[in-house]
This record gives C-alpha cells, sequence and structure tokens, in this order.
C-alpha cells in the first residue's frame, strides 16, 4: 500500500532538501516531540530565525513530517512501500533514508500515541484483594459470613480512579468460571479462524 | 436478653389470660412475625374480629412488646432456654412459651437473613458479563490485529438497590491477570474455610 500525498502535503515537504540532513533530523525530532506533548509555536520562530526563513516554513516543514510519519504509523506500511511512496517526491537518495530511518525508528511509538485517541472505556489497570469475615453486626450478634473485599483500580486517558467491592464465596468462584470462558474463546476454532484470515 | 420495662410491661399483658386468651395470643403474636417479616404485611392485623373486645392500647402495647421481644432474640440468636427464662420473666405459662419458642424456630433463618442484611457494605458484585472483539482499526490507526474484552460486572447497593453496572475494557493480558488475582483470592479463601 503507497501513500498518497497531496500537492499541498508535497509543497510542505519540498523545504526538506533545501537544508542540511542535519536540520532535517532535527525537524524529525520536533515532529516526534510534538507528538509527544503538543506542538509549541516558539520552536519554530527559533528555527526559523538559525535558518533565515520564516516561521511558517519552519511550521510547514514540521508539520509535512510530523504527517508523512503518522501517515505511514497508522497504516503500518512496510519499508518498501514507504520508501517507494517518498520516491514521487524526488529527493536525494541519502534523504530518504533518512526519512525511512526516522521511520522504522519512530513507528511503534507514534503507533501507541495514535491508539490513545481511539475512544475507550475505562481499562483494567490492577486488583487488589482482602478477605474478610463479618462475625457482628448491630443487628445481628454471632454471624460468620465470609466476604471478598475487592478494589478495581480502572484508568482512563491517563487518570487512574479506583472502586472498592465486595462479594461472596460463590459468587467469586462463577466470576473466575465466567472470565474464564472468556480467556478460553480465543482459543475457539471461530476465533482463531478470524484472526488468521484478516490480516 | 435484657428488654426494656415498656416491653416487659406488654409482655405481662400478653401473659395475662384475663387480657389475651390462648387463642388471641397465638393471632397477636402470627401476626407480630408477618408484620417484621414479609415485606407486604397484612396491616389490618390487628383488626381481626376475635381481637375486637381487646382494648386497642393494651392490642397496641402487647404487639410491639413482641415485635421487639422477636427482634432482640433474633438478633442475640438466643436459644430456646434462653427465651423460655425470658418469657417466664415476663410471667408467661408453660403453653404460651411453648407456642412462641415455636413460631421462633419456624421463623428463626428468616429473621436471621432479614437482620444481617441491615447495615452498610460496599456495592456487591452480582454476576458478571463480558464480550470479546478483535480489534481491526479506528480512524487513527490501522491494522490493529488485536483482541479486546469488555468486562461488565452487575453491582447492587446494600437491601438489593440496582447500581449502575462497571464497565472496563482489557487486553487478553490484563484479563488473564484479573482471574489470576481472583484465582488467588479464592485459593485463600478455600484454604481459611479449611481451618
Amino acid at each position: 500500500m503507497l501513500l498518497e500525498l497531496s500537492e499541498e502535503h508535497r509543497e510542505h515537504l519540498s523545504f526538506l532538501p533545501k537544508v542540511d540532513y542535519a536540520v532535517v533530523a532535527e525537524f524529525g525530532r520536533i515532529a516526534l516531540e510534538f507528538l509527544r506533548k503538543g506542538s509549541n509555536p516558539k520552536v519554530y520562530e527559533g528555527a526559523a530565525r538559525k535558518l533565515n526563513v520564516s516561521s511558517n516554513t519552519v511550521q510547514h516543514g514540521v508539520e509535512g513530517l510530523t504527517y508523512l510519519l503518522t501517515e505511514s504509523s497508522k497504516l503500518m506500511i512496510s519499508e518498501l512501500d514507504f520508501q517507494d511512496s517518498v520516491l514521487v517526491l524526488g529527493f536525494s537518495e541519502d534523504l530518504n533514508k533518512l526519512l525511512l530511518q526516522l521511520y522504522l525508528d519512530h513507528r511503534k511509538e507514534i503507533r501507541t500515541i495514535l491508539s490513545e485517541l481511539a475512544p475507550v472505556f475505562p481499562s483494567y489497570h490492577n486488583l487488589e484483594w482482602r478477605l474478610d469475615v463479618q462475625l457482628a453486626s448491630r443487628c445481628l450478634r454471632q454471624q460468620i459470613k465470609p466476604a471478598m473485599t475487592l478494589k478495581l483500580h480502572l484508568s482512563q486517558d491517563g487518570e487512574h480512579s479506583n472502586q472498592v467491592l465486595q462479594t461472596d464465596p460463590a459468587t467469586l468462584l462463577h466470576l473466575i468460571q465466567q472470565l474464564e470462558q472468556a480467556l478460553g474463546e480465543m482459543k475457539t476454532n471461530h476465533c482463531r479462524r478470524i484472526v488468521r484470515n484478516i490480516k | 436478653m435484657e428488654l426494656s420495662e415498656y416491653v416487659q410491661r406488654g409482655c405481662q399483658m400478653l401473659a395475662d389470660p384475663g387480657c389475651f386468651d390462648l387463642g388471641a395470643f397465638a393471632l397477636l403474636l402470627r401476626a407480630a412475625f408477618r408484620s417484621l417479616l414479609e415485606a407486604r404485611a397484612d396491616e389490618a392485623a390487628l383488626d381481626h374480629p376475635d381481637l375486637k373486645h381487646i382494648d386497642p392500647m393494651v392490642l397496641k402495647h402487647s404487639h410491639a412488646a413482641l415485635a421487639t421481644c422477636i427482634l432482640e432474640a433474633g438478633k442475640q440468636k438466643a436459644d430456646k432456654s434462653t427465651l423460655s427464662t425470658c418469657l417466664e420473666d415476663c410471667k408467661f405459662d408453660r403453653e404460651r412459651i411453648e407456642l412462641f419458642c415455636t413460631e421462633y424456630q419456624k421463623n428463626k433463618i428468616s429473621l436471621e437473613i432479614l437482620l444481617g442484611s441491615i447495615g452498610r457494605c460496599p456495592l456487591l458484585i452480582t454476576d458478571v458479563s463480558w464480550r470479546l472483539q478483535y480489534q481491526i482499526k479506528t480512524n487513527q490507526l490501522h491494522k490493529l490485529y488485536r483482541p479486546s474484552y469488555l468486562v461488565t460486572l452487575n453491582v447492587e447497593k446494600e437491601d438489593s438497590v440496582s447500581h449502575p453496572d462497571i464497565s472496563f475494557n482489557c487486553t487478553m493480558e490484563q484479563l488473564q491477570d484479573l482471574v489470576g488475582k481472583l484465582k488467588d483470592a479464592a485459593k485463600s479463601l478455600e484454604r481459611a474455610t479449611q481451618i
């Protein structure tokens, strides 16, 4: 699968061959930094002054590079497809190699960042448990009532929350049985066939 | 078993054959158990024709005394001898003690369940549902190709009031972690019961 680069995108990237490879590498570093932490326009101005070009040009260059990297990572294109895709830009072989290296080095991280953008429920983080036996209460003395207290830690958008729950022995065994069935389901022929065929 | 003076006076009225004959006593005793244990107890129990001849004030007082007596016995898990001693102190005769103890024995378990359910506790998990999905792509990311589980815990508050479910996603590894920890918990529970 090849990348489809729009006219505008090609134009933004056309700035790259005009500067040193070291500057392109620096742009790559900035692009990744922005993906991690969000963009910072001040960086454009600093770089623009050093390179003696307008800050818009720098911004377009970095954004073009960011788009190139995120789009390739999103589609998870192969090394060969990446090389063929950037070929149409008419860059030198060395610059193409540099871009490929940037892509391969950071693909995994970019995919992790992109995966955080998907809409999700809170996700499981951890579980703590405590075994209690209730012995008496205000309303009833001489009890023997085993209870499992569970503290469920969930995370959503990088924030952790927790919930204290309780369950009785029979329900605990039922939960385990149900969730083991859920795990076992992945090993069934039906699921394996789907997993094998969706590529 | 300690009863307040007011309750003792109510019980003494119940013990008095001039106030309650054995039939009326039995009727009131059953009505007292019913009003405690049945959610939709017959509110007109005290209007029974066989109780008509008793002064309403006395009837109400005795009914309250019986109910308190039953709850106190349930709370302390009183055995027959404790119960008998207590009722003897209130001047109950053999027949009435026997009747009370029989009725108490019959309703003991329901009474304990009722009393045990009063009080606060964390949210109770009652069931779990799950859904397995294979993630393929999002608008931001293609070729995900990984299984993902959606787990929903059904929970309720004390006294069976329902509460919104708790749902969360987990990967296969996370679900294995969760099941592993629940199994550890179950194992220690099993060990504890063998002591």
